[in-house]
């Protein structure tokens, strides 16, 4: 027996995020362009540097990432409950609320009007707004979970659920507005670090569980690694903030806590990685582009979940803390890893929403190939820039002047690489509107 | 009964493992006290000075500059002073490191602005390291101070004859006042003249004996 799945909600979220993924890989570019030409669209307060890049991450994270992630959640929960999504109508109502919070915050952060704490920069009424659609969505997805037809739940829906649990306390507590000083950073790490490690490691992890079986035609490798996997991340991430201020203003045991804590990672890294590999097996080379995306989403995972760890420690943290390397690390979980993952998802669910194929798997591959090469171009150029860099601090006769002058090479590569990024994404999001009309222009044939 | 299968059973497990690292990491350092026990000389920020945090947040110049001074030799030296400006200031020659960044410092921060990203050079130990005048020309043209700086220029905050607005003067104080919770440029100053006063004095001694014994 086969449920029938509207799947408006999660249609809706996908069109919604792929377009602003746009807008902010488009802002993205800008910036990069500032770096090499710092006059380049000078002068105007709104399109400031400081102004529009907490724009560029705030959008990624929730504008694309998120709003991608909980549209695909909206297709993959009821499938693996074997149920109907709990209410369509809340879905939508939270989807109204998603994209006024995202085209709020476009407005409100290019005029200035910022809380000044990483990743917690929407103003406060905004937060509210963010608390209100999260409940509704926990409340479609928990709902439809508990009318599933099926008692034992897959690994996806395990991840799914804690990260709406990790989120909503996220994100209430590191918005209170109760912190100040050196307590006040410690605080924003606890979040910031988790906004990565309990909302998009998570996500990305349910949905690349859920896809990868899917797109392979191979069964999950093994229950027992999920298992593991899923309670060391539960456990083990939580303590991890404090690393990022590592020589800082903070209590020394509260720095190698986090140093023990994050090098304990590697094991809910390695078993979840084990298990993909495992999963992928004898699939590499006969792989289209939506396998190639979740296999280079895996490969990128690993790495930036081992430099992460390695970032940590003391000697290595001297060199690359503050530096663009550091840069080229967070696009490699956020860009190669994360949204590898929930751009398969979309090309894998699109055309089971719609009932049709992609408009286009040449455009697809050419997607993939773009992406995975704009991205390796700008993540290898800012880690060697980004080590130079950290290595001449190391010496305090070279002028800081001096050592800005010498990243405008590898500057220079991120911008041209930012251009192979953003070009993929256009045809990513050209690809989704020509599948989309296509439907719709037969369906009016067929109304008429 | 199995996770697998217990919904509430999931939630309360991940509830709990969050709880515990939480309070470890969190709530402990919320009540130590050393914290935000404010330094002997730090001050509260003037209206002037808020108002200038203001405009130093609403520009995001946190994300490219860090206000913390790490705990590493190479950062108290390049942060401190060197011997061309102690000598032109302080008519003393010495190279002066700042001092490490403490909690201390930072007590009357909220939001905290400790930054995680160096596009330009850190900020804790800003204040009085140059006048008035180089810091709106900066602030207006950072390159006709900084050749090869990649700084935006903040036209916006100077009015048509360039001369800078309320804005503008109230970020210059905010970044005056940065690093001055710790009064650190004089008093190690202070030490460095009584320790070359000492040296000297013993250096007069030496030769006093020399003559003597000839």
């Amino acid at each position: 027996m086969t449920t029938l799945h509207e799947d408006k909600t999660a249609r809706w979220f996908l069109y919604f995020s792929v377009v602003f993924f746009l807008v902010t890989i488009l802002i993205g570019l800008t910036m990069a362009i500032k770096f090499v030409f710092p006059d380049f669209l000078g002068g105007i307060a709104a399109l400031g540097f400081g102004r529009i890049r907490v724009i560029h991450t705030n959008g990624v994270l929730f504008g694309w990432l998120l709003a991608a992630n909980m549209g695909l959640a909206y297709y993959t929960v009821p499938r693996l409950a074997g149920t109907k999504l709990f209410s369509e109508k809340l879905g939508i109502a939270t989807l109204g609320i998603w994209v006024f919070i995202i085209l709020a915050a476009v407005i409100t952060f290019a005029s200035g009007d910022t809380q000044a704490r990483e990743y917690l920069e929407l103003n406060w009424w905004l937060d509210v707004l963010v608390t209100i659609a999260w409940v509704m969505f926990a409340v479609n997805i928990f709902g439809t979970i508990a009318k599933r037809k099926h008692e034992q739940m897959y690994v996806s829906l395990w991840y799914i659920m804690g990260t709406i649990f990790w989120t909503a306390i996220l994100w209430i507590v590191g918005n209170l507005p109760v912190y100040s000083g050196v307590n006040d950073a410690n605080v924003n790490w606890w979040f910031g670090h988790n906004a990565v490690g309990l909302i998009f490691t998570p996500m990305g992890v349910a949905m690349a569980y859920y896809f990868i079986p899917k797109a392979t035609g191979n069964p999950l490798y093994s229950h027992k690694l999920s298992i593991i996997g899923f309670w060391t991340i539960a456990f083990l991430y939580i303590w991890n903030g404090a690393h990022h201020i590592i020589f800082g203003p903070i209590p020394t045991w509260l720095q190698t806590v986090a140093i023990l804590f994050s090098v304990s990672l590697l094991i809910p890294v390695w078993t979840v990685i084990a298990n993909f590999f495992g999963t992928l097996r004898g699939k590499w080379s006969q792989g289209n582009y939506i396998v190639k995306f979740l296999l280079a989403g895996t490969v990128f995972y690993l790495l930036t979940c081992f430099q992460g760890p390695m970032h940590s420690l003391r000697s290595v943290n001297q060199i690359v803390s503050k530096t663009d390397w550091i840069i080229g690390h967070a696009h490699m979980a956020v860009f190669g890893a994360f949204s590898f993952f929930a751009i398969a998802g979309i090309y894998f669910a699109l055309p089971k929403i719609l009932k049709r194929p992609m408009y286009s798997d040449k455009l697809g591959e050419w997607h993939f190939w773009l992406s995975f090469v704009g991205f390796l171009g700008f993540a290898i150029s800012l880690w060697i820039g980004g080590f130079i860099q950290g290595l001449q601090w190391m010496n305090y006769t070279i002028a800081f002047l001096d050592t800005v002058k010498a990243m405008f090479p590898y500057y220079l590569i991120r911008m041209f690489s930012g251009l192979f990024m953003m070009t993929a994404q256009i045809l990513f999001a050209y690809n989704v509107y020509k599948t989309v009309q296509v439907q719709d222009s037969q369906l009016q044939t067929a109304l008429s | 009964m199995k996770f697998e299968s217990k919904a509430v059973l999931l939630v309360l497990g991940v509830a709990v493992f969050m709880a515990l690292g939480t309070y470890f990491t969190m709530v402990v350092p919320l009540t130590d006290e050393s914290l935000f026990t404010p330094t002997k000389d730090a001050k509260p920020y003037t209206a002037v000075e808020l108002k200038g945090k203001e405009v130093y947040q609403r520009e995001g110049c946190w994300y490219c500059h860090t206000q913390q001074v790490r705990n590493l030799l190479e950062e108290t030296q390049r942060y401190g002073m060197g011997e061309e400006e102690t000598f032109k200031r302080f008519g003393v020659r010495a190279l002066i490191q700042a001092p490490p960044s403490q909690p201390g410092e930072y007590v009357y921060d909220k939001p905290h602005l400790l930054g995680t990203r160096r596009v330009g050079p850190d900020l804790a130990r800003v204040g009085g390291k140059y006048d008035n005048t180089w810091q709106f020309n900066h602030l207006r043209d950072p390159r006709s101070t900084s050749p090869g700086s990649i700084m935006p220029s903040y036209t916006w905050l100077f009015d048509k004859n360039g001369l800078p607005t309320e804005e503008a003067i109230a970020l210059i104080a905010y970044l005056q006042k940065l690093g001055t919770n710790i009064k650190w440029r004089e008093e190690r100053v202070e030490q460095v003249r009584r320790l070359q006063a000492k040296t000297s004095t013993q250096e007069n001694h030496s030769l006093a004996e020399l003559k003597e014994n000839n």
